[in-house]
């Protein structure tokens, strides 16, 4: 009777295990679609360990801030190609410090120059070199590409933290931020 | 998401300095991705909210005559970052102004702190692109833009305070 | 104000540093500011708007850097390279620098490497002097 009463209990618990994950799996892609909504590349075409990466963005004519920037002349606001370009660089630092930080953001960026328009049916190809990568502080130089024409270029440095480095309490939502960029790196690499 | 990262002026003095009033708030699409768990607003949108201030101020300048647009980000460093909550005020002034572009300095706080430092370069594209032809109209300062110097009024001195602020 | 050329120099040098993200020691006396420097046309506007603050001074961008009127007015430019007329008036607006190799060959792709670090320098110097 005992050894039923086993093999019924742990069918149920494998069961139930299986249903959570894929309720896990769905609730995960239904959050991801729903919040696509500020990613400034769609794939990574190439990356050098800690040195160098190349991303690619299309742009199209459902992005909604084209229709502000500018009714009748849409193009990609400035900022969102050197977000490109910091993103590209993330994702290099992410990769390299295998995933230790949450937060990588936007120290300082310089001599960001913007030569031309990017426009809706375009494609940019962004290549990022790091100059250094440290532990909490690293720094780029980028460059986008359109049809073999300079669209931005940039110097710019990040810095990579943990909340929990200000307040151990945080340490949770540091280990959620991560799960979720590690899954987003899974799409686009 | 409507491209619009400020919410209204605070002062407007034309010609010379401007300052602006960004309310950061979870109902922004935009924070849920930056980052999935944590929302802090990203520094490319901060950039833009100033680029936004100390263009309206290059162009009110000049009449909205001329198209101005983000040429170059000269230098923009970040002292801390910026979440949901937050009112952060953006204060720029115009450094240099020329027939062809405008130079702005800025400074981004949240109550004492200092955010950022931002210098742009905004480049007036008709008397510039050689070669490249753009559409007629201002396309860059819409009617959205152009609410928001509504009710603040320019007194004597050429500077202005909003209506609610005076007595 | 008097100031040597050397302390003109130096001040040129930050600005030109900080205006195209180069380092201080790429800014020598012969680089060329398009060739070496990777200066674009925002860019130049950007250098003036310093020179001036760093100077006191007013510059006007056709001043310093009389190359894009020149090279955009057909009566100074002739398949190519600038015309009589075209060299006259580019004397007359860089009357501060010796043009003597250009005009052996006043090929207007050349143009740009007239606009070296001292070109600026000297501009800076002569209008400084002449105050």
């Amino acid at each position: 009777m005992k050894s039923v009463d086993n093999n019924i209990k742990f069918s149920n618990i494998n069961k139930y295990q299986k249903t959570k994950k894929r309720l896990e799996k769905w609730f995960f892609i239904f959050t991801m679609a729903e919040t696509m909504k500020f990613i400034l590349i769609d794939k990574i075409v190439s990356l050098e360990s800690g040195k160098e990466i190349k991303a690619v963005k299309s742009v199209s004519m459902a992005e909604e801030y084209l229709a502000d920037h500018f009714p009748t002349f849409p193009v990609l606001p400035g900022v969102l190609l050197l977000e490109g370009l910091i993103e590209s660089a993330s994702w290099l630092v992410r990769e390299a410090e295998n995933f230790a930080h949450s937060m990588i953001l936007l120290s300082e960026a310089r001599n960001v120059k913007y030569k031309s328009f990017l426009a809706p049916g375009g494609r940019i190809e962004y290549t990022v070199e790091a100059r250094t990568i440290e532990e909490n502080i690293s720094s780029f130089t980028g460059i986008g590409v359109s049809d073999n024409e300079r669209i931005v270029e940039a110097k710019f440095g990040l810095r990579h933290f943990n909340l929990a480095d200000e307040n151990s309490g945080m340490a949770a939502v540091d280990a959620k931020v991560i799960e979720n960029m590690k899954q987003r790196w899974k799409l686009l690499s | 998401m409507r491209w619009i990262w400020i919410d209204k002026f605070v002062e407007f003095h034309s010609g010379e300095r401007a300052v602006a009033v960004k309310n950061v708030t979870l109902a922004e699409e935009h924070l849920h991705d930056h980052f999935p768990g944590f929302a802090v607003m990203p520094e490319t949108l901060c950039i833009e909210a100033m680029a936004q201030t100390a263009g309206i101020l290059v162009g009110e300048a000049k009449n909205f005559q001329e198209k101005v647009i983000l040429a170059k980000i000269k230098k923009a460093v970040f002292y801390h970052y910026v979440k949901p909550g937050d009112t952060l005020i953006l204060d720029a002034k115009i450094e240099s102004i020329a027939p062809e572009a405008a130079s702005t300095s800025g400074k981004i706080t949240l109550g004492e702190k200092l955010i950022a430092e931002i210098d742009l370069m905004f480049s007036h594209i008709d008397q510039n692109l050689a070669g490249k032809k753009f559409p007629e109209e201002n396309f860059v300062f819409t009617d959205t833009f152009k609410s928001l110097l509504q009710g603040v009024l320019v007194d004597g001195a050429g500077s202005s305070t909003p209506e609610s602020e005076q007595n | 104000m008097a100031m040597s050329r050397d302390e003109i120099f130096g001040e040129v040098q930050e600005v030109l540093v900080d205006a195209l993200g180069v380092d201080d020691d790429e800014v020598t006396a012969e680089a060329t500011l398009m060739g070496d420097l990777g200066a674009e046309s925002i860019d130049f506007l950007d250098i003036v708007f310093r020179l001036e603050k760093a100077f006191e001074m007013k510059i006007p961008r056709e001043e310093l850097f009389p190359a894009e009127s020149l090279m955009n007015n057909p009566d100074f430019v002739n398949n190519g390279k600038l015309t009589e007329t075209g060299l006259t008036e580019l004397k007359n607006k860089m009357s501060y620098i010796e043009i003597g190799e250009f005009e052996k060959d006043p090929d207007i792709n050349k143009l740009g490497d007239l606009f070296t670090v001292n070109t600026i320098v000297s501009y800076i110097d002569s209008k400084l002097n002449a105050a």
